[in-house]
């Protein structure tokens, strides 16, 4: 009772309760994660046992198909395998891989630190990208600069719009083939080959996270605190740098969580493209095998890097927005506020 | 060897960047011209780029696959090879008899060879590796059919290993020349499938020493190499100190990369790119057809409407690859007119049966009884449109043979046939073909000798096997033809086994069963490395006689 009593008090305490509703949320992701994709490569068509026994196409003898199934348990009912590799999930056990016959933890660590140094370092490479265009486009004045500022619009929009796959043939051909500058494949974290991979995925997201943040700082710009510290006096740069560009980032900081997973979706096109081990490759290839514990706990752990990604863009936004601090709680939870007042309303702020 | 994995390719792409890289290229002055082109010199490290999938055992025996015979080539030996001509040559194994009844075969074992472990290769060693081949545990596929008639190996002394099969198997040196049978360290097998799927112990001119996945193996020389390779051109170890085997599945990419002296060779380019390095410049073009099977199309005659043989004629008549096959493949693809690789001397073609004739195929269909047309133009029979369904496996299928796929599809369009293209990856494809969901399949099969017939046109090859594989995707169920090609199988007689062949070749051609289109496609381009040549067993590449420097 004493013990329930505590766990009731703790609950009530908004950061707790708050963390509590996220991992909650990190559970259920990963079982819908989980689910989905088991039932999706299932329904692609395809046998998983060949992937043990050499890969599609296998002419393995009877003996050979009927072992191989009994061991890895796909002889069982697909229910089955299902509650197997949910409950595998659920105790951090994901199993051996069908094709290389290690554990799945091993492979995935194996790739893992890769993948998140490249999309780490095209995260920082889009921001600085964003954040150069759009302080560029918000300070221009005069006709070319209007002019100029128009031409970065577009080439936000283009930017944004960029398949991986073509941009990244297009940097292999320019920077590699021609002009002999960065080798057109990577590996590891041999700085130089990380250059054209970092930026095949960098330059779509810089564009989105430009676009919005223009759109932000524009409106801080015109917004009465902005007016008010430039009749006082204050430079444009001083304006820039301690009052608007807070608001102005504010968004392009909620939208990095979403980046961050995009960038990881698009570390499967890249990591092929430019031969570099990853997480994404590793995920392609499984999938094509049909090696179901890898393709389960790659995805399933990617989505869990997403949510923790999401977590810190949520503590991320509360230190940048003191209206953001006191509403730890989750929306619509008695005492706490809900965040009426976003980025975008910079009325008491500045 | 059914399959090999390719990887897609993006079109597109790379069609947009060859533009800006004319546009770029027409700026720059002189472009990638390094200055590395030295004398031949020994030593150093050749890196190869390889676009085939990359193994998930390095062990060929398991599973068995054109990329692990690729890799394998490199550290693991055959007992025979073979020459341009087809003639079986003494590697590991000396010389061999056959007995009257063609039940025993003794091999004769060379003496001064050991395993890079430090086992002594001899018969102990051979009895071994059948024996690791036909254990279901191996799970072996290409290497389990080529011993398929072995029944056991007696070990008669230690370097003569007497071969009991338990039908006659003229077949049985060609398939022991492939590198999905080739020997390994009894020692190294023992250790477990998980150990040795990551490094094979062979008596080859290299020495696996370390898989990084995804990105890399890492070769080493082996100094105490002992040359038995009947066409090496050196005498001793190889020349290069280490080989390192990288996986790029973009082809694009691999291309850029030997170009910019990232890499010395490089597999599956791109017909522009083979057709720039014909024209001349440092890049050298290696043309290695793979044997067995040429790729053709292959019709299902056990279903309708293919299995009526004016529609099957009716479909190939129509088709008209030529044209696309010139354009597409920038000339670097040959037209074949026959079921098996022009590696093979008894490959039979007749170019006279696959003429195109528009006038021909809508004479055969409206004799068939395809009369009728629908509101979309196709042909219907009974209220069943003239449908082909056509899975296309995007893992070997290469970009320019989709293309082609597709103006066929047009070709066919103009006659009345709706051929449906569906791409799929290679586990849908061979559950598609499983459930006998085709009407059409590409489906090249790698086998060293005409034995390859026997696989891909006997009733046997209708039987699935337990996955649902079965390797005859045309369906021919044809005793005659079982006839020739069981006799073909059973005779030591090079002469009559030609004739045998010959006939069974006709009975395919002329049933229409297939649409033959070009050799399968194997080239390797070089770069700032002399010496590299490829086995005229399966068509790999071998670096024991390769140096840097050009």
């Amino acid at each position: 009772m004493r013990a329930a009593a505590t766990v009731a008090r703790a609950v009530r305490r908004p950061w707790l309760r708050w963390l509590l509703a996220r991992l909650g949320a990190a559970v259920l992701v990963a079982w819908v994660v989980a689910t989905v994709v088991f039932f999706a490569l299932r329904a692609a068509g395809g046998d998983p046992t060949e992937a043990i026994l050499g890969g599609p196409g296998s002419q393995a003898g009877p003996e050979a198909v009927a072992a191989a199934r009994a061991q890895y348990g796909l002889d069982q009912p697909l229910v089955v395998q299902y509650l197997v590799q949910l409950w595998r999930v659920l105790t951090f056990d994901l199993g051996d891989s069908y094709a290389r016959r290690v554990p799945v933890s091993e492979l995935l660590a194996e790739q893992l630190p890769g993948t998140m140094l490249l999309a780490v370092l095209a995260l920082a490479l889009a921001w600085v990208l964003a954040l150069a265009v759009a302080t560029l486009a918000v300070r221009a004045t005069g006709p070319f600069g209007r002019a100029c500022a128009a031409a970065l619009r577009g080439a936000e929009v283009v930017a944004a719009v960029l398949p991986h796959f073509w941009l990244g043939a297009v940097l292999i051909v320019v920077f590699s083939s021609t002009l002999g500058w960065f080798p057109a494949t990577s590996s590891g974290t041999d700085p130089v080959g990380l250059v054209l991979p970092t930026v095949t995925l960098a330059v779509p997201v810089a564009g989105f996270l430009g676009q919005v943040m223009r759109d932000s700082l524009e409106e801080a710009a015109a917004a009465p605190f902005a007016t008010s510290a430039r009749a006082r006096g204050a430079s444009p740069v001083r304006v820039l740098w301690r009052h608007t560009l807070r608001h102005g980032v504010l968004p392009a900081v909620s939208l990095s969580g979403w980046a961050f997973g995009s960038l990881l979706s698009g570390a499967v096109v890249v990591e092929t493209l430019f031969g570099r081990p990853g997480l994404g490759r590793l995920l392609l290839d499984a999938t094509m095998q049909r090696d179901v514990p890898v393709v389960v706990g790659a995805v399933v752990l990617v989505a869990l890097a997403y949510v923790v990604v999401m977590l810190l863009v949520d503590v991320a936004e509360r230190l940048l927005d003191p209206r953001l601090r006191g509403a730890v709680a989750v929306p619509g939870a008695p005492g706490g506020s809900a965040p009426a007042a976003r980025a975008g309303e910079p009325a008491v702020l500045g | 060897m059914p399959h090999a994995l390719r990887p897609a390719r993006a079109r597109t792409g790379a069609a947009i960047a060859a533009v800006a890289a004319l546009a770029l290229a027409a700026c720059s002055s002189g472009g990638d011209a390094s200055d590395d082109a030295a004398t031949p010199q020994d030593g150093g490290t050749l890196v190869y780029a390889t676009g085939d999938a990359e193994p998930t055992c390095l062990d060929p025996h398991v599973g068995g696959n054109y990329p692990q015979a690729l890799i394998s080539t490199q550290y693991l030996e055959p007992l025979v090879g073979r020459d341009a001509d087809g003639t079986i040559l003494p590697w590991l194994a000396t010389e061999w008899s056959v007995s009257d009844d063609q039940l025993t075969w003794d091999f004769t074992l060379v003496d001064d060879v050991t395993f890079t472990d430090g086992t002594p290769f001899g018969a102990e060693a051979v009895k071994a590796n059948v024996e690791h081949l036909q254990d279901p545990d191996t799970g072996s596929s290409t290497g389990y059919l080529a011993v398929q008639k072995v029944e056991s190996v007696e070990v008669v002394d230690a370097t003569h290993a007497r071969f009991h099969l338990t039908e006659p198997d003229a077949a049985l040196l060609e398939s022991m020349s492939q590198q999905w049978t080739a020997m390994q360290s009894p020692a190294g097998i023992a250790r477990g499938q998980q150990d040795n799927c990551a490094a094979p112990v062979g008596t080859g001119p290299f020495i696996v020493q370390e898989w990084v996945p995804q990105q890399q193996v890492t070769l080493v020389r082996n100094d105490e190499y002992v040359p038995h390779d009947p066409q090496a051109e050196h005498d001793g170890p190889a020349h290069l100190d280490e080989i390192v085997w990288r996986f790029i599945p973009d082809a694009a990419t691999r291309y850029a990369a030997l170009r910019s002296g990232e890499v010395q060779v490089i597999d599956n380019p791109q017909p522009d790119a083979i057709a720039a390095a014909d024209a001349g410049g440092d890049i050298t073009h290696v043309d290695a057809p793979r044997p067995g099977s040429s790729n053709r199309i292959e019709l299902n005659s056990a279903q309708p409407p293919f299995d009526d043989v004016r529609v099957r004629e009716a479909f190939v008549r129509a088709a008209d690859p030529e044209p696309g096959i010139e354009t597409l493949f920038a000339g670097t693809a040959t037209r074949s007119y026959s079921p098996l690789s022009s590696v093979e001397p008894t490959a039979y073609g007749d170019e006279e049966l696959f003429g195109t004739d528009v006038d021909r195929a809508e004479e055969l269909l409206d004799e068939a009884g395809w009369t009728a047309t629908d509101d979309e133009g196709y042909r219907t029979k009974d209220g069943q449109r003239l449908t082909v369904r056509f899975p296309v496996s995007t893992n070997q299928s290469v970009a320019a043979e989709q293309s082609l796929f597709e103006q066929i599809q047009a070709n066919a369009k103009a006659v009345g046939f709706e051929v449906v293209l569906t791409p799929t990856d290679l586990s849908a494809w061979y559950a598609a073909l499983g459930a006998n969901e085709y009407e059409a399949v590409s489906a090249p099969y790698t086998k060293v000798g005409p034995d390859v017939l026997r696989i891909l046109y006997h009733s046997d090859g209708t039987v699935p096997a337990p996955s649902g594989y079965f390797a005859n995707h045309a369906q021919v169920r044809d005793p005659e033809l079982d006839d020739l090609l069981d006799r073909a199988a059973a005779t030591t007689d090079d002469a009559e086994r030609a004739d045998l062949y010959e006939q069974a070749q006709r009975i395919v051609l002329e049933g229409y069963f297939i649409l033959p289109l070009y050799d399968q496609q194997n080239h390797f381009l070089t770069r700032g490395v002399t010496g590299v040549r490829t086995l005229d067993t399966v068509a790999t590449p071998t670096f024991v006689d390769a140096r840097l420097g050009s």
